[in-house]
């Protein structure tokens, strides 16, 4: 579903990522994980086209993105909890939008069916700017699976979610994969979410990936009990790093 | 993916699907801002009013001098609408994305560049339909000018200057890319800068001697020497609207050159986060 291969990504003078393969089959559940500036979101960009590599290859559905990026697109979907709707545009009207977009000619059954899986067809003629962060997530998780991806790329589905609200994400994504098949790449720095989503996790750290398996299998790698306990090892060995480089430059 | 629905559409009928999208979306931001109806009703009514005025007083002693003073003034503010009306459709439909946040959004789906562009431009010609039309209506009520009576010489020219302000537009956006939305300023710094240099209102002899040769580079100068033509009735001058055409041809290849360049160093540098 997505092979990408050797990724490498430089900014100025910092390398954000460094040589990363990230392979996700068809129906997996995936979580990319890693403290700050550990490389995700320019992971996720790269994967999603906005953002070209320095170096590596991207195929998604076998597509080549570089050279067919909106061909692959249409294999994707994308949400983020800090991602606004746009504005001036009712929720129907937006969703019916972006369902065009995805080469839908007549979204609306689509945007029915979404908009009950997640609960909240009351929104549908609300303008965007009334709605809370939560609604707008949970309209914007709509809004990417409308096309039914085959690769649905999520950057902090659940930030700043009250936790009813994160529940009903948690259970609609692993619904998506479940009925349609759908591979799910995601970030999230809530360890539940990523206990009870995801099946494999990537761990990035300082843009390489440092482990790779099941949340049970990497806690056991780490010698902790939980995801958590490895995020936090994670994230104080890159401070102490940090700190030793600032002290001995 | 590929369900029912979205197989029914071959690659072109899904290209044209995604332009109507992205034209409805422009239509929902005027219809529900009210103060961007101003762009395409108010301030065209208010430049037909100055013009027209100024006409009317520069030809107060001569019957003859009002009537070429009308005809220059107004057809010349009328065509230059033309100008500013897809110049800032076309700038203001991108900048809107970048000022609410919605470039992420729109860039992750199949999308392409082309389409998202045309769609903006699409809507924009029903910006111009009006912002245009209010000026005709205006200028005939307030000051008998009839813009009409120049005769069909006027589409060629006002085509010509519609691509110019595409071009305009296209090379706006790409310096938005590039520097971000400070860049802004420029939608509207460029018209002011084009305006006295395109002899909109007089010939270019009119135009200090070391302005002249940058004048008579620019396709909007020839476009409205060809408009003065038609004022004057002399008939469609066609060596002038080919110069103008033109040039209106390489203001394009250049600006879609610079635009396709910015965009892949958008990509590069992952400018992508100044809008997040």
């Amino acid at each position: 579903m997505l092979e990408a291969r050797g990724l490498v990504k430089d900014y100025r003078r910092t390398r954000a990522v460094d040589g990363i393969d990230v392979v996700v089959g068809a129906g997996q559940r995936v979580a990319l994980l890693g403290p700050n500036g550990a490389g995700k979101t320019t992971t996720l960009l790269m994967i999603l086209g906005v953002v070209a590599p320095d170096a590596g290859t991207i195929a998604i559905c076998g597509i080549d993105l570089a050279r067919h990026r909106s061909r692959a697109a249409e294999c994707v979907g994308f949400a983020a909890g800090y991602l606004p709707l746009t504005e001036r545009m009712r929720v129907r009207e937006y969703l019916r939008m972006y369902g065009q977009l995805y080469g839908i000619e007549e979204p609306g059954p689509r945007i029915d069916e979404g908009m009950e899986r997640f609960r909240i067809t009351h929104l549908a003629d609300a303008m965007g700017t009334e709605l809370s962060s939560g609604q707008r997530t949970l309209i914007g998780i709509v809004r990417s699976t409308l096309h039914r991806p085959r690769l649905l790329v999520l950057d902090e589905p659940t930030a700043s979610l009250d936790p009813d609200v994160a529940l009903r994400v948690r259970q609609g994504l692993v619904e998506i994969a479940a009925t349609d098949g759908t591979a799910l790449l995601m970030t999230s720095h809530d360890m539940t979410d990523v206990e009870h989503v995801c099946e494999r996790v990537l761990f990035l750290s300082n843009g390489r990936i440092v482990a790779d398996g099941t949340p049970d299998a990497i806690a056991a790698q780490y010698g902790r009990g939980n995801l958590e306990g490895v995020f936090l090892q994670l994230a104080g060995d890159r401070e102490s790093a940090s700190t030793q480089q600032t002290d001995h430059p | 993916m590929n369900t029912q629905a979205q197989t029914a559409l071959t690659p072109r009928g899904r290209s044209w699907l995604r332009m109507r999208a992205i034209a409805r979306r422009h239509a929902y931001v005027l219809v529900r801002s009210p103060h961007r109806l101003f762009d395409v009703t108010l301030w065209p009514l208010v430049d037909v009013v100055l013009f027209g005025s100024l006409a009317a007083f520069v030809g107060t002693s001569d019957a003859s001098g009002a009537a070429k003073a009308s005809g220059y003034l107004l057809a010349g503010i009328v065509l230059w609408h033309v100008i500013y009306q897809s110049q800032i459709a076309l700038s203001t439909g991108f900048l809107e994305e970048a000022w609410t946040r919605n470039l992420l959004n729109l860039m992750v789906t199949p999308l392409r560049e082309i389409e998202y562009v045309a769609g903006v431009a699409l809507f924009g010609m029903v910006k111009l339909v009006m912002g245009v039309g209010v000026m005709v209506i205006g200028a005939l009520a307030f000051f008998s000018f009839d813009a009409w009576s120049l005769g069909w010489g006027l589409i060629p020219i006002a085509i010509t200057l519609l691509v110019v302000g595409w071009a305009i537009s296209l090379f706006v956006i790409g310096l938005v890319l590039r520097f971000g939305t400070g860049a802004e300023a420029l939608a509207w710094g460029v018209m002011f800068v084009l305006l006295p240099l395109s002899g909109v209102f007089y010939p270019t002899e009119a135009l200090p001697t070391v302005m002249q040769p940058i004048a008579l580079v620019l396709p909007t100068t020839h476009a409205f020497t060809a408009l003065r033509g038609l004022v004057d009735g002399h008939g469609l001058d066609w060596a002038q609207v080919g110069l103008a055409a033109l040039g209106s041809a390489v203001m394009v290849v250049l600006a879609c050159w610079y635009l396709v360049h910015m965009l892949a160093m958008f990509r590069k540098r992952g400018y992508i986060t100044r809008y997040t």
